[in-house]
């Protein structure tokens, strides 16, 4: 048998650990009383079980959710689908609510996507970038008469997302070890962040919160945001409704400085 | 930044009671591991440990809670950074982003030094994200320290490779592991992480005496040891980290005191974490011994 070049060596490595192909076995020596199919069946488990404790770590209610069955099924099929291009095994499971949405049995149970997305956009609101926060202080700061003009930008923990299910309700549930509900169709969107203690936080937006922080993301200013709010709530008083989604805002930490 | 942090009392008594041992310039003392699990209970405790490990990967984010602590943990004690990523024996051209990533890390932490491993991580642009031994030979020989002098210059600085435990061996290698490594580190000017468990791991799957590897690995490049616990299966064992220091790797560690003099060492766990006090036992543990066997040798 020819010398196995570095580069065959390693593509037949990770076609048995990826695919299962084999080929690679006569290349390993056998001695000793473990033979060459126990000792590659070594780096085949360590591989699967790095993958799946992987996503176990990172979706936990997901998890809870399944049920053990369901959820090996899900990590069979990913690991399969996707075996891992990435450096970090944190990126891994980045197209996990992509498979959820697109394969059977979990597309049939849309939420079943929908709680995975959810547990991603919480990984990435825990370690996003650093940025100082605008506080109370820095708003008093700034003269009223330039106050129009003021353009908002989030923190990059920020993170709006768009649910069709009860979705939050049951990660919320079972994070608690309660039954959740039965899944229900709803439209919901909520704010997912990391706060001024460094701990990720959410909360729902109703419709006008979410349309003004849309008015923010697309650079609207703070002018803008009291025409979108006049135009939806003439009876009320407009300045003091812009002023407290203004310091919640502020107060939840999901503003930073200019 | 502490560059500079004085070795605890309990490593300066050892120094001062080894008259007779040569102190390599970067000795750094005992150290641990950082583990997240046992960041609050290092900033509220301050332990007496002379220095931290921290997996490069692990901080390898944007912000939040974690690298919050690492900066604040950074001001206290010495830190080394240690990479499961590099691939560095990979056929896969190297990642730069991923080495422009390690680079601002170091900028940040100001690390004693950076180490990885010596093996391969994936290829074909597809990731096993486990450490893959290499096959012992020319042609890997010649890839390996071309990337290894691509990376220190990179970096700026030499790096530290490890020895990793393996579970097989390919046909096609024309050496041992410890000649492999002994030339890497010739040719391409980096120096050794000795982990003292994986030699042990792999002396037990490989059926060869790990007191040939010590004996083969020129001294003046080891320049850190690792200790860790493994899975003991009778036939094989599997290098876990998820167990205290077990008695043979314990017996090898003296072995490697004996040949390599004093060595900047560190317990490494990564599963099974227990309270930070069991692991800082373990770090004296390991103070201790050597202690004892470099004064005995130097009788």
């Amino acid at each position: 048998m020819s010398k196995l070049s570095l580069h065959s060596l390693q593509q037949q490595m990770m076609n048995y650990l990826i695919d299962d192909k084999a080929d690679i076995a006569q290349h390993v020596v056998e001695h000793g009383s473990i033979n060459r199919t126990a000792r590659l069946h070594i780096y085949k488990n360590a591989y699967r079980m790095r993958l799946k404790e992987t996503i176990e770590n990172d979706h936990q209610m997901l998890g809870m959710y399944l049920g053990d069955d369901l959820f090996e099924q899900m990590v069979s099929g990913y690991v399969t689908a996707y075996p891992s291009n990435k450096t970090s095994l944190r990126n891994f499971a980045d197209a996990l609510p992509n498979f959820l949405a697109n394969h059977t049995p979990f597309k049939n149970h849309p939420i079943i996507s929908e709680l995975a997305h959810f547990e991603r956009l919480l990984m990435v609101a825990f370690d996003a970038k650093d940025a100082a926060r605008f506080t109370r202080q820095r708003l008093l700061e700034i003269p009223h008469e330039q106050w129009p003009s003021l353009v908002f930008r989030f923190h990059p923990s920020v993170q709006i997302a768009a649910f069709n299910f009860n979705t939050v309700e049951t990660w919320q549930a079972l994070k608690q070890q309660h039954a959740p509900e039965p899944a229900k169709h709803a439209a919901n969107v909520w704010l997912l962040w990391r706060n001024n203690e460094r701990l990720t936080q959410f909360r729902s937006l109703s419709q006008q919160e979410h349309s003004l922080i849309s008015l923010m993301l697309s650079g609207d200013n703070f002018a803008q945001l009291c025409e979108q709010l006049l135009s939806q709530s003439s009876d009320e008083d407009i300045s003091q409704l812009a002023l407290n989604y203004l310091l919640s805002w502020v107060d939840d930490g999901i503003l930073i400085n200019q | 930044m502490a560059n500079n942090q004085p070795i605890n009392h309990l490593t300066r008594e050892l120094l001062l009671s080894l008259s007779d041992v040569v102190v390599p310039e970067h000795f750094l003392g005992f150290g641990l591991g950082l583990r997240t699990e046992h960041f609050q209970d290092v900033l509220n405790d301050k332990p007496n440990i002379d220095w931290f490990e921290v997996v490069s990967e692990n901080f390898m984010v944007d912000g939040g809670k974690p690298k919050h602590y690492l900066h604040s943990i950074r001001e206290l004690y010495p830190m080394v950074m240690h990479g499961v990523s590099l691939s560095i024996g990979s056929t896969d051209p190297l990642n730069f982003d991923y080495l422009r990533k390690l680079k601002v890390l170091s900028n940040e932490l100001q690390p004693e030094w950076i180490s990885d491993h010596l093996c391969w991580t994936g290829a074909h642009e597809k990731n096993s994200h486990d450490l893959l031994p290499l096959p012992y030979n020319d042609e890997a020989l010649t890839h390996v320290c071309q990337r290894v002098e691509q990376v220190q210059d990179f970096l700026g600085r030499p790096i530290l490779l490890e020895n990793v435990s393996s579970y097989l061996s390919y046909k096609s290698s024309e050496m041992t592991e410890w000649q492999f490594f002994n030339e890497v580190a010739r040719r391409s000017g980096c120096e050794i992480l000795l982990d003292i468990n994986n030699i042990y791991v792999s002396a037990r799957n490989h059926h060869f005496n790990p007191q040939d590897y010590l004996n083969g690995i020129t001294k003046d490049k080891v320049k850190q040891f690792h200790l860790a616990g493994h899975s003991d299966y009778g036939d094989y064992v599997i290098d876990t980290h998820d167990h205290p220091v077990a008695d043979p790797v314990w017996q090898l560690y003296q072995q490697a005191l004996i040949r390599f003099g004093l060595i900047s060492t560190m317990i490494e766990r990564d599963d099974n974490i227990p309270p930070l006090v069991d692991l800082l036992a373990e770090v004296d543990t390991a103070r201790k011994i050597a202690q004892q066997t470099l004064g005995l040798s130097n009788e």
